[in-house]
């Protein structure tokens, strides 16, 4: 009897938690598009706090030195986007105007290959590549243009992420506090393993792009070349995927140099310029960056890129990469766990030393 | 004047009574306070109430503790008596679990708190990477930990056998 008491007991101290984890999936479920800004700022907050916690260390009041960072990188973000906005606003403008004569000039270059090819191999008439082409000129300006409502985030995202700095981390402290003190340590040591891998993966990959970024406008300027601004920014972009951001800046650069120089000479040299920023990325900001962070596989990387954007769009391929470092942590520590606590692998012997203590 | 009270209330007195408390645990020794901030980014607080168990005897360890006040008992299951027996009273200052930056082996003791207590703890993974990003501060530490391991080892040596 006892013991039957004893197991309800066990069942029922189940329930609130269960109850208010359901009641949560069910609020999320609902209100999926007002929770989204604040799972940015929540992503944004997590990147950011070592900045905070760095100072906080040193003796600043929280409060002090999140106003501080918000104050100094404000006027500092203020700079840089008025200055590329500058830029931007003049490039999307002049994309804008001639973007029409550069379609056409790609379509009768196009037009003229195609037929060539067709010629050649009737197969190719099947893909359709002139009709794809048309279909993929218009959209491209639009597609651009859409991406601008998005900005409005720039805005919420920064404002709610101050108020969850200031709050700090007093609620995953107050949920640690209460988790069962036997398995606290287990439980910390999973989050610290995985706030180590996440949070190196992460400030690696973002410190990487931006410095891209940052080359890529510089050269491109010197370069003298149309929409460096659009360019630079889509090279940042790709970059958060190995390999990608280098061929997407040669390509997309080399087409625009072909366009607005008409000849081959700047495009060789956009190209070895790529080339050097490439081999830059791969022996010294790579190495240097990255040494800490969790090692995923560019197959894997893409395969989660694109099962993200299959799951959520674009925002899906946002969260691709670092849910996948969560789930690679995870594996990673399940196996570990698998193998210590339920002793998948014979239990490991101490060492053992002959000579005694002297 | 004026100055001074803007400091005041700029600085925080809880972290600068935190860096106090560890330049005084004997595992940081000669490492200087301004040096102590990189350890105390490493660790993780938590509060145990008054008989929680902080871990069991055969558990993994995974973590060091130091005890920022409160005070722990360190007790062991005789596996012929199945008695379980208080073996250490960790006090204010004292650190235990030791082991686990060490190696991942089963804990020799259990560790429960004798009064709520408040711990900083010291994650293996957390060590390596505080050995890995800071060299000097890593040997520092592990030079002490040998040390206090020595120390540990020769005090048992030296035991009378019956206490043992």
């Amino acid at each position: 009897m006892a013991a039957e008491t004893q197991q309800k007991r066990s069942y029922t101290q189940f329930l609130l938690p269960a109850f208010i984890g359901l009641a949560l999936v069910y609020f999320v479920v609902l209100a999926k598009g007002a929770i989204f800004p604040f799972v940015l700022s929540a992503a944004l907050a997590y990147i950011i706090s070592p900045v905070i916690t760095y100072f906080e260390v040193r003796g600043i009041k929280r409060t002090f030195a999140v106003a501080g960072l918000y104050i100094g990188a404000g006027a500092l973000v203020f700079i840089v986007l008025y200055l590329l906005f500058h830029f931007l606003s003049f490039d999307l403008e002049s994309l804008q105007q001639s973007w029409p004569q550069y379609a056409e000039r790609l379509q009768t270059y196009v037009t003229n290959l195609n037929t060539k090819l067709v010629k050649n191999y009737p197969i190719l008439a099947k893909i359709g590549l002139e009709q794809k082409l048309t279909h993929l000129l218009e959209a491209a300006p639009q597609f651009i243009l859409g991406l601008i409502p998005a900005l409005s985030l720039l805005f919420i995202v920064p404002f709610i992420t101050f108020f969850m700095l200031i709050g700090g981390t007093s609620i995953i402290d107050y949920l640690l506090d209460h988790i069962p003190s036997r398995h606290a340590e287990l439980i910390l040591h999973i989050a610290s393993r995985i706030d180590g891998s996440l949070g190196n993966y992460l400030r690696g990959i973002l410190t990487e792009a931006f410095i891209i970024f940052l080359i890529a406008f510089t050269g491109l300027l010197v370069f003298d070349l149309n929409y460096a601004s659009v360019i630079a920014i889509l090279i940042g972009i790709s970059s958060l995927v190995p390999y990608l951001g280098a061929i997407v800046g040669a390509v997309v650069s080399s087409i625009v140099a072909y366009l607005q120089f008409e000849s081959i000479v700047p495009i060789f040299k956009i190209l070895l310029f790529f080339v050097g920023i490439r081999f830059f990325d791969d022996w010294f900001l790579q190495p240097y960056i990255m040494k800490k962070a969790v090692a995923l596989n560019p197959a894997i990387i893409l395969l989660a890129l694109m099962a993200g954007g299959e799951i959520a769009g674009i925002w899906g391929v946002l969260f691709s990469i670092p849910v996948t470092c969560i789930i690679k942590e995870i594996l990673n520590i399940a196996v570990e766990l698998q193998e210590t606590e339920f002793r998948w692998k014979p239990k490991p012997e101490p060492t053992r030393i002959s000579i005694p203590y002297t | 004047m004026k100055l001074f009270s803007l400091f005041h209330r700029l600085y925080d007195e809880e972290i600068l009574a935190k860096l106090t408390f560890l330049k005084g645990i004997s595992l940081f020794d000669g490492i200087k306070k301004r040096h102590l901030i990189h350890v105390l980014e490493s660790l993780q607080e938590r509060t145990y109430l008054k008989g929680e168990t902080i871990f069991t005897q055969g558990d993994i360890g995974r973590a060091l503790f130091i005890v920022f006040s409160g005070k722990i008992a360190l007790a062991r299951l005789d596996q012929t008596t199945q008695k379980s027996e208080v073996i250490a009273e960790v006090n204010q200052g004292e650190f235990f679990g030791e082991m686990a930056l060490l190696e991942e082996m089963p804990r020799t003791a259990t560790a429960y708190a004798m009064e709520d207590t408040k711990v900083f703890m010291l994650f293996k993974i957390k060590l390596e990477s505080l050995l890995f990003a800071r060299p000097t501060l890593g040997v520092n530490i592990a030079a002490q930990l040998a040390k206090i391991l020595s120390a540990r080892l020769r005090a048992m040596i030296e035991k009378p056998a019956e206490t043992r």
